[in-house]
């Protein structure tokens, strides 16, 4: 009689652990989901320079002492990431970032923006490897671009004109960026709302 | 009102499992912890570096404390000060309406945000270690009592980090319910 309560015991014990895993793994499935379809598109706060109006240009140095030229013609596009070293979705997002400057190369530059106390901008940077892009800390820049929430990115053409722009959460909201410009829209959000 | 002695080392047990794997998580990755705690404003910088040092082995101390008997007293009034320390952060920004605030508790956490549902999971938690502090019937244990404790903090230990990722999946879907206009 006692063995047998002591083995009922024991497996059921089993199959509790096993099933507290199985709805763990179930609820990091859902939050998975969640992630993937968030709002479609990157939400845009209509404010700054306006999409299709040429950003106001900037030359400022990075945190490698390089001279970094924003909304200047030039060769390349720019994608200006602005992040900043308390955001946990921008540190989410950098390994996306990588991968996007890759495949884009041959037309885009990304530049990261951010602004505040140095120190913790450089240990951010060390920390994150950020060598491969340049890193500029100014208040202005953000302050030019109405930057209320990060991360926050902005697409410029080659001739330095806003092309799209909006709250980045994800790797699909920052694809989005690219299609809208692809499609010559504002927003993913406005071709949406027109079809 | 007394309590059975497998009662409170289960409880005590799950608890210095999710103590374990939260200083664990800190200091992996120190840099991030520190990130996190200056994001709730509640410290001066230069406090901030020692601080984030000091409380993972804070939290290492009350798992050592927790697991043998003679020390298990003083191992749940740590956790409970611990468990007051934390948690009265994060009402005091809840409190100055700063919801957007990463939880900076590690591993899953990370993706959490500032919630009254954080306040109210280690409200849960102190009742764990709010056990310690109780009197046990005594009782000698069998091996089937081990299996209940080990097998049963497990459980416990588990059913917290799934709390944490349903708490972490929350803002998710409220973001899916308002749709940008």
């Amino acid at each position: 009689m006692t063995s047998a309560l002591a083995i009922a015991v024991a497996v059921l014990w089993v199959i509790v652990i096993a099933l507290a895993l199985a709805v763990f793994a179930l609820a990091r499935q859902i939050g998975v989901l969640y992630e993937r379809v968030a709002p479609m598109g990157a939400l845009m706060l209509d404010e700054g320079p306006k999409v299709g109006e040429r950003a106001p240009s900037f030359t400022l140095t990075a945190l490698d002492g390089s001279s970094v030229n924003i909304g200047q013609p030039s060769q390349t596009g720019e994608l200006v990431f602005f992040v900043s070293p308390t955001c946990p979705v921008c540190k989410k997002l950098i390994p996306v970032l990588r991968s996007i400057a890759r495949a884009e190369r041959d037309w885009l530059r990304v530049i990261l923006a951010s602004d505040g106390d140095e120190a913790k901008q450089r240990a951010f940077y060390e920390k994150a490897e950020l060598g491969d892009f340049p890193y500029v800390l100014s208040t202005e820049l953000g302050m030019t671009f109405k930057v209320a929430k990060l991360p926050y990115a902005v697409l410029l053409d080659e001739s330095g004109t806003v092309r799209a722009k909006g709250l980045i959460n994800s790797r699909e909201q920052l694809e989005s960026l690219f299609t809208a410009k692809e499609l010559g829209v504002e927003s993913i959000q406005q071709y949406l709302q027109k079809a | 009102m007394t309590l059975d002695p497998v009662l409170q080392l289960t409880a005590l047990a799950a608890l210095a499992l999710v103590f374990a794997s939260a200083a664990w998580h800190k200091l992996r990755d120190l840099l991030a912890f520190e990130l996190a705690l200056e994001a709730y404003a509640l410290l001066p910088g230069w406090l901030l570096r020692p601080f984030a040092r000091a409380l993972p082995l804070a939290e290492l101390t009350a798992v050592a404390l927790l697991l043998f008997a003679p020390t298990r007293g003083a191992g749940s009034v740590l956790a409970l000060a611990l468990l007051a320390l934390v948690t009265g952060a994060v009402a005091l920004n809840l409190l100055r309406g700063r919801t957007d605030v990463g939880c900076g508790c590690g591993g899953i956490e990370d993706e959490q945000t500032l919630s009254w549902a954080l306040v109210a999971r280690n409200l849960l938690l102190a009742l764990l270690g709010a056990t310690g502090l109780a009197a046990t019937t005594p009782r000698a244990l069998l091996w089937l009592d081990y299996l209940s404790v080990g097998a049963g903090a497990l459980a416990l230990f588990f059913v917290v980090v799934l709390a944490n990722q349903l708490i972490a999946n929350h803002p998710r879907l409220a973001r899916l319910r308002v749709r940008p206009a």
